[in-house]
């Protein structure tokens, strides 16, 4: 299944910001921040059992990370990211001539990969070193 | 008598974010040298002084990658190396220092001076579009104590202190009991603007859900109904009208009112304009009642680099030193867009972690080049850097000054002592500094 026209958010998670202060390279940081969350009605469109690895594909790359439903719903056709690696796979990297990317508000689509695998940071940041 | 193992530090600065909290307590096991238990502080806080503790992910040698293996090495060989490197480079960059304490950043612009290198912190990607607007139009800011005493009307713009401040709505401005506010969060009315309807929202008093990356439009029409015009069709932002009508009627009739906004606001499509517009309508609502902004800052001590960088320089970030003088201008000297052309051939990262922060194009041409990392722990960025400069915990394991996200300094605390061969990002800068001079032959 799959789901077309969503717009990608990226932020801080209170998660999140514990996991990168006790180990960025660790699992809980995989947990933390490598998940996406969908609106509860967006996810049942996808059908499947949250925790099923997704897909997140932008213009400008694409991710695989654990579904998640949303805490901060509803927020129907808007999907999130927590900021960090997974997310960052997937920005807008123009800054508009100010120097800040767009971290926020991209195009984005999802396909369910039920065997997908979601990478720990150090091997996803080693494709990009490898590249 | 029996020998005292656990010493309490008390008034405790905590090092994470722009909330600055001061009034945290934390003990040490002073015999293993170790944290064992901090009150006070948020969860992230906390985890940050746990995580000072020696771990696997900690370093505390010096390190260098020879033949694709990293070796642990001396300090005199590591800074040497470091040294060998950023004076090669033809356009290096030293980027972070948002997380160290404001003597660190001050070496680290002497040594981007001597270096004719570029000189950015993390503002770039973060409030570097406030300081932008704050620079096009000025900014009505006040310190937090004022709007804990006094502000009855909080709206939290792009932002979402629940998650990223814990602390501040315990603080400054929520819950808290001000001299003019005695009935804490009773006394105040909480407005959240923001795409989703975030914890923080949840918890307000009255939600305002606004379009991804349509803030902008949103902020001028709020601005044109202060000034009494009347706007066609139903809604603006995904907002009816009615909704906007209801917010103007509330934002004129407060005592005293703040919008605090965050990256919702700068990560956004027109970034500084958004914030432009948030200071213009904070300035015109002075016609009507006393209104004030202030920006949620989010490393510790991102304020003091803005601050330390710009009394150096004369400019808050995205500096560059090639012309041997200083020049300011982000989109071409900030480290994304240097990085997306791959027109640096250098690194050097201090206290930061832009292969997780950075979007992956400009972390790919980041490693095409050498890079040198000061930071206490393993990151993505360590793990593939060349040299790492094992770094002390600023304001766990030094002392130091860093700047709250309304501009007051406070002097940070040394709790322990720092593990292993590990300095202070200042001494570790001061060393290349001697170093590069005696490179150069200065």
């Amino acid at each position: 299944m799959s789901l077309d026209n969503l717009i990608l958010l990226t932020g801080r998670t209170i998660n999140q910001g514990v996991a990168l202060e006790g180990g960025k390279t660790t699992k809980e940081n995989v947990r933390a921040a490598a998940i996406c969350a969908f609106d509860k009605d967006d996810f049942k469109k996808l059908d499947c059992l949250a925790g099923t690895p997704v897909k997140v594909i932008t213009n400008y790359g694409e991710v695989m990370v654990y579904s998640t439903i949303s805490e901060e719903g509803p927020h129907p056709g808007i999907i999130f990211i927590p900021m960090g690696p997974w997310a960052n796979q997937v920005v807008n990297p123009d800054s508009q001539s100010c120097g800040t990317p767009t971290y926020k508000g991209m195009k984005a689509k999802v396909e369910v990969v039920k065997d997908g695998k979601v990478l720990d940071a150090l091997d996803l940041i080693r494709q990009l070193k490898e590249a | 008598m029996v020998e005292k193992k656990i010493h309490t530090v008390y008034d405790v600065v905590c090092p994470f974010c722009g909330t600055l909290c001061d009034d945290l307590e934390v003990d040490i096991n002073i015999k293993e040298n170790r944290v064992v238990e901090v009150r006070n502080g948020c969860q992230i806080g906390t985890k940050k002084f746990f995580s000072s503790n020696p771990s696997e992910h900690r370093y505390l040698k010096p390190r260098i990658k020879e033949n694709g293996s990293y070796k642990e090495v001396s300090w005199e060989v590591a800074i040497d190396k470091a040294a060998d490197i950023l004076v090669k480079a033809k356009r290096p960059l030293l980027y972070g220092f948002s997380s160290t304490e404001c003597e660190a950043q001050s070496k680290g612009v002497e040594l981007a001076e001597i270096l004719s290198a570029i000189l950015d912190n993390t503002a770039s990607v973060c409030h570097g579009p406030s300081m932008l607007a704050i620079q096009d139009v000025g900014a009505p800011l006040s310190t937090l104590g004022e709007y804990k005493n006094r502000a009855d009307l909080v709206i939290f713009w792009g932002c979402n202190p629940v998650h990223a401040h814990p602390r501040h709505l315990g603080r400054y401005s929520d819950f808290v009991r001000g001299y003019f506010r005695r009935d804490g969060r009773n006394d105040r009315f909480i407005v959240v603007v923001d795409p989703r309807n975030t914890h923080t929202a949840q918890i307000a008093d009255l939600y305002i859900k606004v379009n991804p990356n349509e803030d902008y439009e949103l902020l001028n029409a709020i601005r044109a109904m202060v000034r009494g015009v009347e706007l066609d069709g139903d809604e603006v932002s995904g907002v009816l009208m009615e909704d906007i009508k209801k917010l103007v009627d509330i934002l004129k009739s407060c005592k005293f009112g703040v919008i605090f906004f965050g990256m919702g606001l700068t990560q956004t499509l027109a970034h500084h304009r958004n914030i432009d517009s948030a200071i213009c309508l904070t300035r015109e609502l002075n016609d009507y009642t006393k209104f004030l902004l202030t920006p949620m800052r989010g490393h510790y001590n991102v304020a003091g680099a803005n601050q330390v960088f710009t009394w150096n320089t004369g400019y808050g970030y995205s500096i560059d030193f090639s012309r041997g003088y200083p020049r300011y201008n982000p989109g071409e000297f900030s480290s994304v867009d240097l990085l997306m052309r791959d027109e640096v051939d250098a690194a050097l990262i201090v206290a930061s972690d832009p292969a997780s922060n950075f979007p992956a194009a400009s972390v790919k041409n980041m490693f095409k080049h050498p890079l040198i990392s000061i930071d206490p722990h393993e990151t993505p960025t360590t793990a593939f850097a060349d040299i790492v400069l094992p770094a002390a915990f600023a304001g766990i394991e030094c002392e130091g000054t860093a700047y709250r996200m309304d501009k007051v300094p406070l002097r940070l605390r040394k709790v322990k002592e720092a593990p292993g061969e590990v300095l202070p990002d200042r001494e570790i800068l001061e060393r290349l500094i001697h170093k590069v001079k005696e490179k150069k032959g200065e």
